[in-house]
């Protein structure tokens, strides 16, 4: 399935891209995704969104359609 | 509780006072200024992003959870994107309540959840 992937601040850095389509399965996790996309991002550093809200590294992300690696927030 | 949430690429406009009842007696308010030095470095303007839809639901969900503990009639919230020059507000909170300590202490907490859990990041240089 086609999920789209959104990197913000440091983290686009490291992706190389703000935004990117992603093939990926169901079962997938964010992590596993991360690993293979972006090796040098380390999930340690960064929270992960999924349907835009905030989502464990470490379940599947079923029938998401949009992911976002989201690094230390720093608004006002 | 009244919740306005807006994000905006141009100088923040402080929205006239609108009292949603005759019961406000507290109306508190914080513009957070962008400063010349950071990290002894000094700067020209912060160059902020957001991941908006994220962002909006985000702060819904903080000042529901904020209401439940200090109960308010209104916040308006304004977070200011792209680049801001020093001495011009990034951030400008309102929030409306029957008594002043529920607005205060609404407000300082608002703020601290924001820089803690809000995807919204600033930079001191232009991202593309």
């Amino acid at each position: 399935m086609s999920v789209k992937l959104l990197a913000f601040a440091q983290a686009a850095d490291g992706l190389g891209c703000r935004e990117r389509a992603i093939d990926c399965a169901p079962e997938e996790t964010p992590r596993a995704i991360l690993a293979r996309l972006a090796p040098a991002l380390d999930p340690a550093t960064l929270r992960v969104a999924v349907d835009g809200a905030y989502a464990d590294w470490d379940t599947p992300v079923g029938a998401a359609a949009e992911i976002a690696l989201i690094p230390p927030v720093s608004g006002g | 509780m009244e919740k306005h949430i807006a994000f905006t690429e141009s100088a923040i406009v402080v929205p006239a006072l609108a009292l949603p009842s005759r019961e406000i007696g507290a109306c508190v308010e914080f513009s957070g200024i962008v400063r010349e030095t950071e990290h002894d470095r000094a700067l020209a303007g912060l160059h902020y992003e957001a991941y908006e839809p994220m962002a909006t639901r985000e702060l819904a969900r903080i000042f529901d959870e904020l209401h439940a503990a200090h109960p308010c009639a209104a916040v308006v919230f304004i977070h200011r994107l792209g680049w801001v020059p020093v001495g011009e507000a990034s951030l400008f909170v309102r929030v409306l309540a029957a008594h002043r300590g529920e607005a205060l202490r609404f407000l300082a907490a608002a703020i601290d959840r924001m820089k803690a859990d809000v995807p919204i990041w600033k930079s001191v240089a232009a991202r593309t």
